[in-house]
């Protein structure tokens, strides 16, 4: 038994963490989510941008792997735009996104009864990284002369008055990979000073903390928990709020693998030169 | 052909990053046309760099196959792949290549939906079981700092789920803080360190000081 | 330094502007802009809810006056850098203006023009809808040479840039230091271990393009593996996940195949394509390692999420792994599962730490030396912006 602890094959780490997260997704367990601030900043400025008429930038920057974390955000950020007759313009600067950036679309204007080209438009994905930004925010209609469906940005409703970044009111990223700090942040928010908010995975959420102090970000949303903060916050509980249970199960399991291989390491690993 | 290979690199390294720099200070129109036009030229350069990678990709895989190298099946996988996806594309769900892709209905779109995202997300689902097996074998409180760092990851993690507020109330909070003032600090540390090395390796660029990036290190 | 006085601390609300009659209008052109915009500002006062300023702007002092909308008037509610950060900026509020309606058509909206002149009718209605007398300012918009919003941002960079080129001077002079890298130092022993196998050395790219510095910082410890491979007659995997990155990786390769005296060595189909995406990528370069079990992996540049999925991989093939990579989320999962790691700034030298060149261990020593002078500033500032509630340092290094 002792061998075996010590030397515990990593298949059966795996089966433990496979079934807590199994388990609670087949029975649900439902538990209150604490709101942080970072997360209620967003908020609060939706609601803002919603109270002086202003538009929205969401530029989708996750691909499908992303999908279970940042897709929840999308969701419910939409759904509070639309709730409160914000204008939304899409964009990508990741091609695997745009058919999930349309899925979002699809879902949250339907149930807002938002309309194309008047409420809400995407964009789509361009190729070009900071430099696309760059144009975006000088000339706006030149960087997408025309949305995903062909039709005209300089014509359309929800884009027309756009000229440049600077007419957000409030530019939102939800990313699974550089485009926050890689991007916006330095050839986007640094030159336009537009407000800028960041939905991103539990991984990436670590190394945006000095732009959230630094006021260059103005809130964030890290993970499945912040996309869970969010859907309470709107009372739209969805798929994020549903994988809570699993994911408070997954964390305790590994917290009691790492407890268990510390006790083992102090009984007998520091012998033998420590557990491998 | 030496200037070709070395010279007008180091030429057009430093004119472009000597613009790069003045752009960033200038408003006037005219810089701002410049570095429009730059941008464009960089987003031409980075289209065609895709027919290369594109052309490595089939290479590569093709060579496999021919040599029929282990798993070599993988390898005519993706021809398999990079056909149909390609057909799709172009049949477009019955509208033609010259219309605007589809983006509600078709073939394109339900591969897309039913292959792509889940293959996807089950990669980026593994890494939940990978960091599980890597902390129960290395996370070890050997050292008084590791013992820190083993107690602060067991706060945040288990501060940022629900369960955390559920067995502490101010699990949450706690977790916020750590994350908020140590990890920003260590955080910030590291980015100025990484900023100053960032604005050194790139006046080595610019200066010709830097050369191995052209290939063969120094001369 | 006119426009330090002005600062909009205010907000205008929703659409109406909260205000009086104003007093104090200037108008100027905007300050550090391509032109094509006007600012105007005046006192800030208290007035009856739901009073409103218009804005109004004409050619002539005598008319005829074009209204603003709310939407043309862009207020930027922070823009220190511009306006200044002293408290009399409270005390102002200000409306920059680059377009106007078109009297005979007012869906149309007319651009300011630089060089030519315009009136700013700036006066305030009542909820009665009595309007208060007007006050008029004039400006003319121009493009502007420098931005002096970054003048500091300007400053820092230039001084920091001669501290380097010191350095590098100062190198060309006399030896200089360089602490140990475990990672760097490791690099020849690792290689050769493949050598003694007979397996193959995996070099993995970071998943950032080109103008990223770790890639390039990748791309230079690259330039030394392939030379010591080629040395050792070892086979190299080099693996991509940006085009332009193994276009220029091949580049690399194949000059220091010709320089070790081996181009007969070299092949093209060392250095491949393997996915854009990036776990695709993670799931190829799994399958790589499994099947073809590399003895030595070398993972250079800057990784997310996959960092984990390939060093373990890695680990469980009981190949030797030096990583290297300045995204600090991944640090912790490299530094468990390799060899070796280097952090951060150790991959920026890894260049100038494997060619022992003088000019690039000199500007290391710049870098310190800059190092040092931030930290300085640090301490002082946050001394003086403690204790003494001074904050001009904090300033001094603001973005804005």
């Amino acid at each position: 038994m002792k061998a075996f602890l010590l030397n515990l094959d990593r298949r059966v780490i795996f089966v433990f963490v496979a079934l807590g997260i199994v388990i609670p997704s087949l029975a649900p367990v439902r538990m209150p989510i604490p709101i942080t601030k970072d997360v209620q900043a967003i908020y609060d400025t939706i609601e803002d941008v919603g109270a002086k008429n202003g538009t929205v930038l969401i530029s989708f920057d996750y691909g499908p792997s992303a999908k279970p974390e940042v897709q929840p955000m999308a969701l419910s950020v939409l759904r509070h735009c639309f709730r409160n007759q914000i204008k939304v313009i899409g964009m990508s600067h990741i091609p695997t996104s745009v058919g999930l950036a349309q899925r979002a679309f699809e879902t949250a204007a339907k149930e807002y009864g938002a309309q194309y080209g008047e409420d809400y438009t995407f964009l789509g994905f361009k190729p070009g990284g900071g430099s696309l930004v760059i144009n975006m925010g000088s000339d706006f209609h030149g960087a997408f002369q025309k949305d995903l469906r062909g039709s005209d940005t300089a014509e359309l409703s929800v884009t027309k008055n756009i000229r440049g970044l600077a007419d957000f009111a409030y530019v939102i990223c939800l990313a699974s990979g550089n485009t926050p700090d890689g991007l916006w942040i330095p050839y986007g928010q640094e030159r336009y000073k537009f407000k800028f908010g960041l939905g991103c995975t539990a991984v990436m959420a670590p190394d945006q903390y000095p732009y959230l102090q630094s006021g260059q970000m103005n809130g964030m949303m890290g993970g499945l928990a912040g996309a869970a903060e969010y859907e309470t916050l709107i009372n739209a509980s969805g798929k994020a709020t549903a994988g809570m249970g699993a994911q408070s199960f997954v964390h305790l399991i590994i917290i009691c693998f790492i407890v268990l291989g510390n006790v083992m390491f102090f009984l007998y690993g520091r012998q033998k030169g420590g557990a491998q | 052909m030496l200037f070709l290979r070395r010279t007008l690199p180091l030429i057009i390294a430093f004119v472009m990053g000597v613009i790069g720099i003045l752009c960033f200070y200038i408003p006037h129109s005219a810089a701002e046309s410049l570095e429009l036009e730059l941008t464009k030229w960089d987003r031409i350069v980075a289209a065609f760099a895709l027919v290369l990678g594109i052309y490595s990709l089939m290479r590569l895989h093709w060579t496999r196959v021919r040599r029929q190298n282990p798993g070599w099946g993988y390898s005519f996988l993706v021809f398999v792949g990079f056909a149909i996806m390609t057909l799709f594309a172009i049949y477009n769900d019955g509208q033609g290549p010259l219309n605007p892709q589809e983006i509600d209905t078709g073939p394109f779109v339900w591969m897309y939906n039913n292959v792509q995202v889940p293959a996807d997300a089950t990669m980026f689902s593994i890494l939940a079981f990978f960091i599980a097996s890597a902390a129960y074998r290395t996370f070890r409180a050997r050292t008084p700092e590791a013992a820190i760092l083993l107690v602060s990851a067991i706060i945040v993690m288990i501060g940022r789920v629900p369960i955390g507020a559920a067995i502490y109330h101010a699990l949450p909070d706690l977790a916020q803080w750590m994350m908020d003032v140590p990890n920003l600090a260590a955080k910030r540390g590291i980015l100025l360190g990484v900023s100053l090395g960032a604005v050194a390796t790139a006046l080595r660029i610019i200066f010709g000081i830097e050369r191995s990036y052209l290939g063969g290190g120094e001369e | 330094m006119r426009y330090c006085f002005l600062f909009l601390a205010l907000l205008f609300g929703a659409a109406p502007i909260h205000a009086q009659q104003p007093t104090g209008v200037e108008a100027i052109d905007t300050p550090n802009d391509s032109g094509g915009s006007i600012t105007v500002t005046w006192a800030r006062a208290e007035l009856p809810d739901g009073a409103v300023y218009k804005l109004a702007v004409g050619e002539s002092e005598h008319g005829p006056f074009h209204p603003i909308n709310r939407s043309e008037v862009n207020l930027q509610s922070t823009d220190p850098g511009t306006f200044g950060h002293g408290d009399e900026t409270h005390h102002r509020v200000f409306a920059k203006i680059t377009e106007y309606a078109d009297l005979a058509d007012p869906s149309n909206r007319l651009p300011i023009e630089n060089g030519k002149t315009y009136y700013v009718r700036v006066n305030a209605q009542l909820p009665s809808g009595e309007t208060l007398p007007f006050a008029i300012a004039s400006a003319t918009a121009s493009e502007n040479f420098f931005n002096w919003s970054k003048g500091n941002n300007f400053v820092i960079g230039t001084v920091f840039s001669l501290i380097i080129l010191g350095g590098i001077i100062l190198a060309q002079k006399r030896d200089l230091f360089i602490r140990r890298i475990a990672g760097l130092e490791a690099l020849d022993e690792a290689l050769g271990r493949a050598t003694e196998m007979g397996k193959p050395v995996l070099f993995a790219h970071g998943l950032h393009p080109m103008g990223s510095v770790s890639t390039i910082a990748a791309i230079n410890v690259l330039s030394r593996v392939a030379n010591r491979t080629a040395e050792f007659n070892t086979e190299l995997r080099v693996a991509n996940n940006d085009p332009i990155v193994m276009a220029v990786s091949r580049e690399v390769v194949k000059e220091s195949y010709l320089n070790a005296g081996r181009p007969d060595a070299y092949s093209e189909d060392m250095v491949f394509m393997v996915a854009t995406e990036q776990f695709s990528y993670a799931a190829a370069l799994d399958g790589m390692m499994v099947r073809d079990r590399p003895a030595t992996n070398i993972l250079m540049g800057y990784f997310y999420a996959e960092s984990l999925l390939l060093a373990e991989t890695g680990a469980s093939i009981g190949a030797i792994q030096i990583a290297g990579t300045d995204s600090y989320t991944q640090l912790p999962f490299f530094i468990t599962t390799c060899d070796y790691t280097l952090m951060g700034e150790e991959l920026y030298a890894a260049s100038a730490y494997l060619s022992r060149e003088p000019k690039l261990l000199g500007s290391l020593k710049g870098q310190d030396i800059g190092k040092a002078v931030l930290l300085i500033a640090m301490i002082l500032g946050t001394l003086l912006a403690t204790v003494f509630d001074f904050d001009t340092l904090t300033h001094v290094f603001s973005a804005d």
